[in-house]
């Protein structure tokens, strides 16, 4: 192989191993990567940091060859470099260890690490002396020596799947050794003792002239073991520098960006101090939190009519399993909801409903829309009592909610016949505020409303927001769009593993302060549970 | 009407326009006009194919397959399947010929009560398999296997295994009668599927139905019991059954313990053929009459063409998976018009 050469030429010196020049994508309506230039140079560490949104992801996705740019280049080690599939881009030595695990839960470790390639025998059979073998090698990679490569993977804990999604990587699979390794949120599963693994890991990969580019929400894992770091702002490169000499807030600060956020003039609701909290909750705990031990810190925040808050942190921070909890979506391990001080109990939707408390899910697709049927049908899916008599559905009544609906929220549309799955993700999102906006909300809760979305309806769907609490709903928002939340919303509650660290009074809004927090529980390494 | 957003507009107007009304009468008509052609096909071939005494003779035959269908559409649509409508209907049956021969009861008096006998054995067997698989979340495939075993060896328990036969005339001449040249059990078919076109298309649960089928997770957060509607589902075909095992009673004037088998899996046919998906939330009772009348039509008008047995039996099965492949076909070709 020819690469073998510019490697043996390229050693002891600063070889360049990927150069990237005017990296542009373009989504609808939004610009995920905006001529981005980046060098990564052979054998080094390279953070890349940003905020949710900033472009790490599309970044990562074109150059493991899942998606492709719309303009630019890219050169891996002096070679033109436009990889057309994923396995264009793993042959070319590129390789992703990914947040989400792809691990076969029913095969063995081996099969797992080695499934790309199964070593056969003469006769087409599975060669499982090879098989052991190589696999033990990869295992000694990771530091997992003492795991027996027959083991069921669907056995093994989250942390140890992820070192093995890493010890996949660095095989050999599809030809060629692996040159440039990125690794998206690799920590996010692992306890600080395999985390410290995993970065003595990372050292060795770069001893041995291997490119890491790292990706995590820890930003001292990234002071760690960096050499250099590169911020993504918005799509567009804005620093590289080395790792020493950079400070925790000076990190922070580019990734925020200094530029001041154009606040639009919103008229702060007069709330009556006697007047009751809408929602009140105390001393939640939802169950998917890792510590669940009583002694763990709980969530406690109010909501009061006519305000619009904001609930922002990291994406992973327990934003949305907390909106999901107080919903009844998903069984909380503990805690207390109040509606106008009464406790009240939540066990399912339903109950949420009952008590005037709606959600907007973070994923219309999946969990908002019945996609097949018509338009006006799932505008009426949560108030169907309201369109029809005795069971039967009144196709009058229907049309006329759909309509009003349709025409207040000014969704573009063909016909309410049509089916929703035709309308474009900003109406789609409309349909699915309409659906409960016709069962008049008293406490109206979002996960990312705005996601996908383009330009003018999030504008649409601000105004409406702003709309509502001025009727006095009670509001509660959570977006990764932290300039979105500053424009919005009154005040804000800030997330962090979990953890709610902080409340700001709108006066208060600074992003800088905001992430700072947001990133609080990320920056100390919590000490292993004894 | 305004514009489509800006974002979508690679969508074609047309393909905009359509409605989902339009879109599923355009899916029957596509199967309507498959049987016109068979019907076509088999009056050229049969001088006695288009006679009005073949035409009965058809009715005849589909109307048991057309009642399962009707009940099966409902199960198929929320994302089930139901394996022991056959054995059920056994089961059905000889419960309600027990009934029926209950010593000192007044003849119509015993076939209301059979023909209630039966409705609820099928709608508790209904219950049972829809209640274990929404509880539980097991796969209705597994569960009404398991009542598919259950059900049969409760009817040859209950008859050790011997059929129950004698019943009054009023009964067994129902199974003969006709009404203006059409089967009157026929015409119990077609209320079925007019009760079953109703339910889905005009009320509340039908609009449930269709909305589990597709996205149940949606609806669960709508505020809806997802698990009443399994349920109900499941209940609705097992009544169906009970309805169709007495129907079966009056054409054999005998109720037997091995009757059925088999039925549910022409049952699952005329609904796939009739267009209603397998992974729910898709399709109409009238797709399913329709399939049940193509069905019905290959196996009456190839037997008048001569076929064996075996052959016809061959091309049912060609057929079924023709259907499907169709489907998939025009669900690509409407995607990809779409994008």
């Amino acid at each position: 192989m020819d690469h073998d050469d510019t490697l043996r030429t390229g050693a002891g010196m600063a070889a360049v191993a990927l150069e990237l020049q005017g990296l542009t994508r373009r989504h609808p309506g939004v610009t995920a990567l905006d001529g981005v230039d980046l060098t990564l140079m052979r054998g080094e560490v390279h953070a890349l940091a940003g905020e949710n949104g900033a472009g790490k992801s599309s970044l990562i996705k074109i150059l493991c060859g899942a998606d492709r740019p719309d303009a630019g280049r890219m050169r891996l080690f002096g070679e033109a470099y436009a990889p057309q599939t994923p396995l264009a881009a793993m042959r070319a030595g590129i390789r992703v260890v990914h947040q989400e695990l792809h691990m076969l839960g029913e095969l063995s470790v081996a099969e797992n690490l080695l499934f790309e390639r199964l070593p056969r025998t003469r006769l087409g059979l599975l060669d499982r002396a090879a098989m052991d073998r190589r696999a033990r090698e990869l295992l000694a990679l990771v530091g997992l020596d003492e795991l027996s490569p027959a083991t069921r993977v669907g056995t093994l804990g989250m942390a140890q799947q992820q070192l093995l999604e890493i010890a996949k990587a660095l095989s050999n699979q599809r030809g060629g050794a692996a040159r440039i390794v990125i690794m998206d949120e690799p920590t996010a599963t692992l306890t600080p003792r395999e985390t410290d693994r995993l970065l003595a890991i990372i050292r060795k990969l770069r001893d041995d002239g291997v490119t890491v580019v790292f990706v995590s929400h820890h930003l001292q894992e990234l002071f760690e073991v960096c050499d250099r770091v590169t911020v993504l702002r918005n799509g567009r490169h804005v620093a590289t520098q080395p790792m020493a000499g950079t400070s925790t807030g000076e990190l922070v600060r580019l990734m925020v960006g200094r530029e001041l956020v154009e606040r639009p003039a919103r008229v702060a609701p007069v709330l009556d101090a006697g007047r009751p909290a809408a929602l009140r909750v105390e001393g939640l705990r939802h169950a998917g939190r890792r510590d669940t031990s009583s002694t763990a810190p709980t969530i406690d925040f109010s909501l009061h009519y006519g305000e619009i808050v904001g609930l922002a942190g990291l994406v992973g921070s327990g934003r949305t399993e907390t909106l999901r909890a107080i919903f009844g979506a998903d069984r909380a391990a503990a805690g207390r909801i109040l509606r106008d001080e009464q406790p009240v109990r939540i066990a399912s939707p339903r109950d949420a409903l009952a008590h005037g408390i709606c959600l907007v899910t973070e994923n219309r697709k999946e969990e908002g829309l019945v996609l097949d049927l018509p338009i006006r049908a799932n505008l009426s899916l949560a108030r169907l009592g309201a369109v029809s008599r005795g069971g039967l559905l009144s196709a009058e009544a229907e049309n006329a909610a759909a309509r009003r609906m349709a025409g207040e929220l000014q969704i573009r549309l063909a016909s309410i016949a049509q089916p929703v799955r035709q309308l474009s993700g900003g109406n789609q999102q409309k349909v699915v505020l309409g659906k409960w906006l016709l069962r008049d909300p008293k406490v109206l809760l979002l996960d990312e409303p705005t996601r996908g979305v383009d330009v003018g309806a999030k504008a649409e769907i601000h105004a409406l927001l702003e709309r509502m609490a001025a009727q006095g709903m009670a509001v509660l928002v959570v977006s990764s769009d932290l300039r979105e939340l500053i424009g919005l919303c009154d005040r804000m509650l800030v997330m962090s593993r979990g953890v709610l660290v902080g409340e700001l009074p709108r006066a208060q809004f600074d992003e800088e302060a905001i992430l700072a927090m947001a990133y609080r529980e990320y920056l100390v390494r919590p000490q292993q549970a004894a | 009407m305004q514009a489509m957003n800006l974002t979508s507009s690679s969508t074609p107007a047309a393909a905009a326009s359509m409605g989902d009304r339009a879109a599923l009468v355009l899916r029957e008509a596509g199967i309507g006009l498959a049987l016109l052609v068979l019907l076509g096909v088999f009056a050229l071939l049969s001088p006695i194919f288009l006679t009005a005494g073949n035409i009965t003779n058809i009715f005849t035959q589909i109307s048991i397959n057309v009642i399962l269908a009707v009940g099966m559409t409902f199960v198929i649509l929320i994302g089930g399947i139901d394996l022991s409508v056959g054995s059920v209907m056994a089961f059905c049956a000889v419960v309600a010929g027990t009934v029926l021969k209950l010593d000192g009861l007044d003849p119509a008096l015993a076939i209301a009560l059979a023909l209630a006998a039966s409705i609820a054995v099928g709608a508790v067997c209904g219950l049972v398999n829809g209640a274990v698989s929404a509880w539980w979340a097991i796969p209705s495939f597994i569960v009404t296997l398991g009542m598919l075993n259950i059900a049969r060896g409760a009817a040859l328990q209950w008859t050790q295994a011997r059929s129950i036969y004698e019943f009054p005339d009023a009964f067994n001449n129902f199974g003969s009668a006709t009404l203006l040249g059409v089967p009157a059990i026929f015409l119990v078919a077609l209320a079925l599927v007019l009760a079953g076109w109703f339910v889905l298309n005009r009320t509340v649960f039908g609009r449930l139905v269709y909305a589990i089928g597709n996205n149940e997770e949606a609806v669960r957060l709508a505020g809806h019991s997802v698990r009443f509607y399994k349920i109900a589902a499941f209940v609705i075909c097992g009544a169906a059954v009970g309805v169709g095992a007495v129907i079966y009673m009056t054409r054999l004037t005998i109720a037997s313990p091995i009757s059925g088998i088999g039925f549910e899996l022409n049952a699952i046919a005329a609904v796939i053929i009739g267009g209603t998906s397998l992974s729910g939330g898709r399709g109409s009772i009238i797709g399913t009459l329709l399939g049940a009348c193509i069905i019905g039509v290959l196996a009456n008008g190839l037997i008048l063409i001569g076929m064996s047995d075996f052959l016809r039996q061959m091309v049912t099965g060609f057929v079924i998976i023709l259907a499907v492949v169709l489907d998939v076909l025009r669900a690509r070709l409407a995607q990809r018009a779409a994008r």
